[in-house]
């Protein structure tokens, strides 16, 4: 028996929780991702529908099955953004997938990338910094130091899959214009793992501490506000501090998933809630960093 | 002061992890380059230690807690030591670090400025600046130009000391600064 999780039509952070309801819904048989009348998705629905694929996998469960966009245009920014050379490996493609040209989106400063180490990291950040930093600072007006904090913010991003997620995770970013919901163009990190998650992660050190409290919206709190981490040692924990003072500086956007929970430090441009719990189970943790662009 | 180590960090990230990184990211890498500034510190007697930014890129919080956190809480007592050439990035990557762990450093930046980074209080900041900006005073003199009373002024001055980020000689406190 086949089971359908369909992709939003418009599938980005707003709407990945009805992605995950229907991820998480119903009992065994193969899963079909169908993505045909998908009109557009963010890095973060990307990264994120790549996560639920290897989640499958790693689970021992039968090869899962993906039908593409099917209008064309779409089929075929998702193979430029990256997305289908990476899921080829995950799914079983229904759908002729389209082949991504040489030279990408300029609005897609990071291809869909796999982390799973450190050197991961390094090639990441190199990157962005060799490829991003120009384009940060004239379509977004940031300052030159502002975009090395891009760049650290986006490290400690990736680094919280190496450290914490138990296997590995995918990153992307991107620029776009919102226009209806912001006004002005962003650029978009989406950090995706099909992991452990905070609260396994944390639990051994932290749940006695939280008691009947314990869950995934706890263990977001611990590791976000109180800046505990899994390890003893006393420097650990500054990488999600540094990357809420990142974006707190430049009225940015972090919303970290994970489990059944969402933590989100909201910024005034952005109606968001601070928290949301009992979400449908998405499996490891999936993070988003918005930078709005300044002065306008 | 006896003898003095110079470090550029750039060269022992090759030597350590990578030519072709030019960032200090990640904890791996923080660590590598850590225990290679260790090498270099065990097989001399400098006093002072100066490590020498002037080529790294991008530093980020893991690394910058790997390398400065754990060297002064390891050897920060063993010997002096002086952050050079650093940008505002940097500074921002090391700053928190040292705040947590209740640590402060001397730093130069890439214009040659010196500044103390870390934990202290707003008095004793004051009194590096003293220091740093007109050389070697007594507390006496330090309370002057600050209007502190001479106690508020000396404990300022011995917190700087006990931070290794001045020293005292004959009564008399020095900025760490000379490279």
């Amino acid at each position: 028996m086949t089971r359908v999780v369909e992709v939003p039509a418009q599938f980005d952070d707003r709407s990945f929780d009805q992605f995950a309801r229907a991820f998480a819904g119903g009992d065994g048989g193969r899963l079909l991702f169908d993505a045909h009348a998908a009109q557009w998705a963010s890095p973060f629905g990307l990264v994120g529908l790549l996560s639920a694929g290897q989640a499958v996998t790693e689970a021992g469960g039968e090869r899962p099955l993906l039908t593409l966009p099917q209008d064309r245009d779409v089929a075929h920014y998702w193979a430029r953004a990256g997305f289908v050379q990476h899921a080829e490996g995950l799914f079983e493609i229904h759908g002729r997938a389209p082949r991504a040209p040489a030279h990408g989106e300029s609005d897609v400063l990071l291809e869909v990338t796999p982390v799973k180490g450190a050197d991961d990291v390094h090639e990441v950040v190199g990157h962005i910094q060799d490829r991003a930093a120009a384009i940060l600072t004239r379509e977004l007006g940031l300052e030159a130091a502002a975009t090395m904090g891009f760049g650290m913010a986006l490290s400690e991003a990736c680094q919280n899959i190496v450290e914490h997620a138990g296997t590995g995770g995918w990153v992307a970013v991107q620029t776009y214009t919102w226009r209806r919901r912001l006004g002005r163009r962003v650029v978009v990190i989406a950090v995706s793992d099909a992991g452990v998650g905070f609260r396994r992660s944390l639990e051994a050190t932290q749940a006695r501490r939280f008691g009947d409290r314990w869950g995934d919206a706890a263990a977001l709190e611990a590791a976000l506000i109180q800046g505990v981490s899994r390890f003893r040692d006393p420097g650990r924990g500054q990488g999600l501090a540094g990357i809420r003072r990142y974006l707190s500086r430049w009225a940015g956007k972090l919303a970290v998933r994970s489990g059944t929970a969402r933590w989100t430090m909201v910024p005034p441009w952005d109606d968001d809630v601070p928290l949301a719990n009992q979400l449908p189970f998405f499996p490891g943790t999936q993070l988003l960093m918005i930078v709005p662009a300044q002065g306008e | 002061m006896r003898a003095m180590a110079w470090i550029d960090l750039k060269d022992v990230l090759g030597r350590t992890v990578s030519g072709v990184y030019g960032d200090l990211v990640t904890r791996r890498t923080g660590h590598a380059v850590r225990c290679g500034i260790e090498q270099l510190l065990d097989g001399g007697e400098s006093e002072l230690a100066v490590i020498d930014f002037g080529t790294v890129r991008l530093m980020d919080h893991s690394c910058a807690d790997e390398i400065i956190g754990k060297l002064l809480l390891q050897q920060g007592q063993v010997r002096y030591f002086l952050l050079t050439g650093l940008d505002p990035s940097h500074e921002e990557a090391i700053a928190p670090v040292l705040e947590r762990h209740g640590l402060a450093v001397v730093a130069r930046d890439r214009a040659g400025r010196v500044k103390v980074l870390g934990a202290l209080p707003e008095s004793a900041r004051r009194a590096f600046r003293v220091l740093a900006d007109d050389g070697p005073a007594l507390p006496d003199e330090v309370a002057a130009k600050l209007a502190l009373s001479p106690a508020v002024a000396r404990a300022a001055l011995e917190t700087l000391r006990e931070c290794r980020v001045v020293r005292e000689q004959e009564g008399h406190y020095q900025a760490l600064r000379n490279a």
